[in-house]
C-alpha cells in the first residue's frame, strides 16, 4: 500500500511501517501523522496518559508491563504490612529499594545495556548513587532543619530560609548534578537513540534517590526500636516508596533524553521545554511539600500534590519520547522481526504495521533477532 | 502485500521476554523479607531509641500566695546582651544567635547549632487555658511529624516558670525535612495568666540524644526570661 502521509510503498497494515502514521480516517480522534492517540512506545495508550510503567519502562511489551505492575503492587502491599506491624525501619528500607530494584530487573529484561552491563550500570545506577551520596552529605552540612522549623506557637508559619534552601537551591543543584553520570558514559555512542538516553537518565535518578533515602533516614534507621507504633508513617513511606523515586528518575530521565536529542541535532522548543519542565517540577515538588508541611495541611493533600507533579512530568516525558521515536525510527531498514507489543511476526521498518509500536523501543534481544530484508517487501507486488 | 511473515520452523527465534514473572515477583518478595530482617537486626543491634526522661524544670515553690493574678518578676537578673519584643525579654549569652524575632516570639540558636530555643508571649484572643495551648502545640507537631508522642518515661507536670503558671512536658518525634530525618525532642512549657488573656510559651528543640545537654546549656537563659505581659 502507499502511505497516506509519507507516500512510501509499504506493506499493508494499520500503521505505515516507515513513518508510523495511522492509516485511514482518524480525524475523529486525532492527527494521523503525529498519532498522539497512539503512544509510539505503547500504542494502546494515549500520549497524555500519565502511566508510570509504560513511560519509564519503555522497552517492556504489552504483557510484560502487567508483571512489573503486579510486582510493584506486591512491594507496596509489603510496605503496608510492615507499617501496620510497626516494623518501620524495615518499611523504610523496602520503600527506598523498591523502585530501583524493579528498574534493575527491567534493565536486565530489556538488555538496554546490550553487551556492556557493567559499564552502563556502573555509570548510570552506580554513578547516580555516588552523586546522591555526595550531594546528600553536602545538603546535611548546609541545611539544619532545626533552624528552619518555624514558629510552633503560630499555627501557620512558613520558614522562608528553609523554603529557599529545600525548595529552590537543592532541586536546581540536584537537577544539574544528577545527569552527569549518564553524560560521562564512555560508550554512549553505542546508544544513540533518545529512548536509551531516557532509560539511562532514569537509572541515574533512581540511584540518586536510593542514596538520598538511605542517608536521609540513616539516623532514623539506627535509632528506631524494632517495633514502634505506626503513627502517621504511612505518608512519609508513600513519598519515599513512590513519589520521590519517580520524581528523581523522571526529571533526570527527561534531562538526559533532551541531551541525547541535542546530540542527534534535534534541539527544539519541545526539548528545551523538557529541561525547564524537569527543573520546575522538582522545585514545585520540593517547595510545595515544604509549604504544605509548614502550614500543617493534611498529609493526604501533600501526597495529592506530589502525585499531580509527578503525573505532569510523566506526561511531558511521553510527549517528548513519542515525537523522538517518530523521528528516529523512520530511518530503520526493512527486517523480519517480532513485535514485542502485539507479538506478531512482521516485516517492518521502524514501526509495527499491526499495532504501530516504534521498534527502536523494542528490547535488545528482539533487535538482535531482526533479519534484514535485502529487497523491499512490496517489490514482488509491483513486478506483477 | 501482507506485513507478516511465517518464521521457518527450525530457525531459532529470539525470545520476546527474558525474565519469567516468577523471578520478578520473587525479587520483590525477597527484598521485603531481606529488609524486614535487616531492619530488625539494626534495631536490635542499636537497642532502640534514646531514653528521654527529663525536661524544663518548674520554679521552686515560692512564699507568694497561690492564685496570684499576675506573674512576679524573674528571680534571675538580666545582664549582658538581650533580645526583646512586646511580650518577653531574654538574655543572649555569648555564642548564641538570635535566629528570628517578631512581636510574639524570639528564637535563639545555640553556639553549636544543635538546638533551638523559642520563647513566646502574646495576648490570647479568644482567651484560652494552658491545656488548650498545650493541645495546640501537640497538634502542630503531630500534623507535621509521623510519630509524635510523649517521650517514654517522661511526665507532664504543672508548675510555674519565672512566675507564669502552666504545664511542662516533653515530646519525642522524628523530624523529617527535605532529605533529612532524625529523632528529635522538645522540652516545652505553655502557660496563661489568671484570666487566660495572655499566653506564655517556651520550647527547647534538639535531637533526642542531645536534649539533656541542651536543657543544661539553656538553663541560664530560661531562668532569666522576663515576661512583660501580665
Amino acid at each position: 500500500m502507499r502511505c497516506d502521509h509519507c507516500s512510501s510503498d509499504v506493506p499493508d497494515g494499520v500503521f505505515c511501517t516507515r513513518c508510523g502514521a495511522h492509516q485511514g480516517t482518524t480525524v475523529e480522534f486525532g492527527d494521523a501523522k503525529t498519532r498522539e492517540h497512539r503512544y509510539a512506545a505503547h500504542p494502546g495508550e494515549h500520549v497524555a496518559q500519565p502511566s508510570v510503567f509504560t513511560t519509564l519502562f519503555p522497552h517492556l511489551g504489552h504483557h510484560k508491563i502487567h508483571e512489573f505492575r503486579w510486582a510493584f503492587t506486591a512491594g507496596l502491599a509489603g510496605i503496608l504490612v510492615l507499617y501496620l506491624a510497626g516494623l518501620i525501619s524495615a518499611a523504610i528500607l523496602v520503600s527506598a529499594f523498591l523502585v530501583p530494584v524493579l528498574y534493575l530487573i527491567y534493565l536486565y529484561e530489556a538488555q538496554v545495556y546490550r553487551d556492556e552491563p557493567a559499564i552502563v550500570l556502573g555509570f548510570t545506577l552506580g554513578g547516580g548513587i555516588v552523586v546522591g551520596i555526595v550531594v546528600t552529605v553536602l545538603e546535611r552540612i548546609i541545611y539544619n532543619p532545626l533552624q528552619y522549623n518555624g514558629n510552633p506557637f503560630s499555627n501557620a508559619g512558613v520558614s522562608i530560609g528553609g523554603l529557599l534552601i529545600v525548595g529552590l537551591l537543592m532541586p536546581v543543584a540536584q537537577e544539574a548534578l544528577k545527569p552527569l553520570p549518564a553524560l560521562f558514559l564512555p560508550n554512549r555512542s553505542d546508544f544513540p537513540e533518545t529512548v536509551d538516553g531516557l532509560v539511562f537518565g532514569v537509572a541515574a535518578g533512581l540511584g540518586f534517590s536510593l542514596a538520598e533515602a538511605l542517608i536521609g533516614f540513616s539516623s532514623v534507621l539506627t535509632s528506631l526500636p524494632a517495633h514502634v507504633a505506626p503513627g502517621n508513617w504511612i505518608y512519609d513511606l508513600t513519598t519515599l516508596a513512590v513519589f520521590s523515586p519517580l520524581l528523581q528518575g523522571s526529571a533526570t530521565g527527561m534531562i538526559v533524553a533532551t541531551i541525547w536529542r541535542y546530540r542527534r541535532g534535534r534541539l527544539g522548543g519541545r526539548e528545551i521545554g523538557g529541561v525547564a519542565m524537569a527543573v520546575l517540577a522538582h522545585i514545585a515538588f520540593s517547595a510545595g511539600t515544604q509549604v504544605l508541611k509548614d502550614t500543617s495541611v493534611n498529609a493526604l493533600f501533600i501526597l495529592i500534590w506530589q502525585a499531580a507533579i509527578v503525573g505532569a512530568l510523566l506526561i511531558y516525558i511521553r510527549y517528548l519520547l513519542h515525537h523522538a521515536l517518530l523521528d528516529e525510527a523512520a530511518h530503520m531498514g526493512y527486517a523480519e522481526t517480532v513485535c514485542p507489543s502485539c507479538h506478531m511476526h512482521i516485516v517492518a521498518s521502524g514501526f509495527c504495521p499491526n499495532c504501530g509500536m516504534a521498534l527502536t523501543a523494542a528490547p535488545n534481544s528482539i533487535k538482535r533477532g531482526r533479519r534484514p530484508r535485502v529487497e523491499s517487501p512490496v517489490q514482488p507486488a509491483e513486478k506483477r | 502485500m501482507s506485513p507478516y511473515y511465517s518464521p521457518a520452523g527450525a530457525f531459532p527465534q529470539a525470545p520476546v521476554h527474558r525474565t519469567p514473572w516468577v523471578l520478578i515477583v520473587a525479587a520483590v518478595v525477597g527484598l521485603i523479607v531481606l529488609m524486614a530482617g535487616c531492619g530488625t537486626a539494626i534495631a536490635l543491634f542499636n537497642k532502640g531509641g534514646v531514653n528521654v526522661s527529663s525536661g524544663i524544670t518548674s520554679d521552686p515553690p515560692s512564699p507568694t500566695p497561690a492564685g496570684s493574678p499576675s506573674p512576679i518578676a524573674s528571680p534571675a537578673s538580666l545582664s549582658g546582651p538581650t533580645a526583646s519584643n512586646d511580650g518577653v525579654t531574654v538574655p543572649v549569652p555569648p555564642g548564641w544567635v538570635v535566629d528570628s524575632k517578631d512581636t510574639e516570639q524570639i528564637t535563639l540558636v545555640d553556639p553549636s547549632t544543635a538546638g533551638v530555643l523559642t520563647v513566646a508571649s502574646a495576648p490570647s484572643n479568644p482567651t484560652s487555658t494552658a491545656e488548650e495551648q498545650k493541645n495546640s502545640v501537640d497538634q502542630e507537631f503531630t500534623s507535621k511529624y509521623p510519630d509524635t508522642k510523649n517521650c517514654p518515661n517522661s511526665k507532664t507536670t504543672t508548675g510555674s516558670l519565672n512566675g507564669a503558671k502552666g504545664i511542662f512536658w516533653t515530646l519525642c518525634f522524628t523530624l523529617v525535612s527535605g532529605s533529612q530525618s532524625f529523632p528529635a525532642a522538645i522540652s516545652a512549657f505553655v502557660g496563661v495568666n489568671s484570666d487566660g488573656s495572655v499566653f506564655y510559651g517556651l520550647l527547647l528543640l534538639t535531637r533526642q540524644d542531645n536534649l539533656q545537654n541542651f536543657i543544661n546549656e539553656s538553663a541560664p537563659i530560661v531562668k532569666a526570661i522576663q515576661w512583660k505581659l501580665k
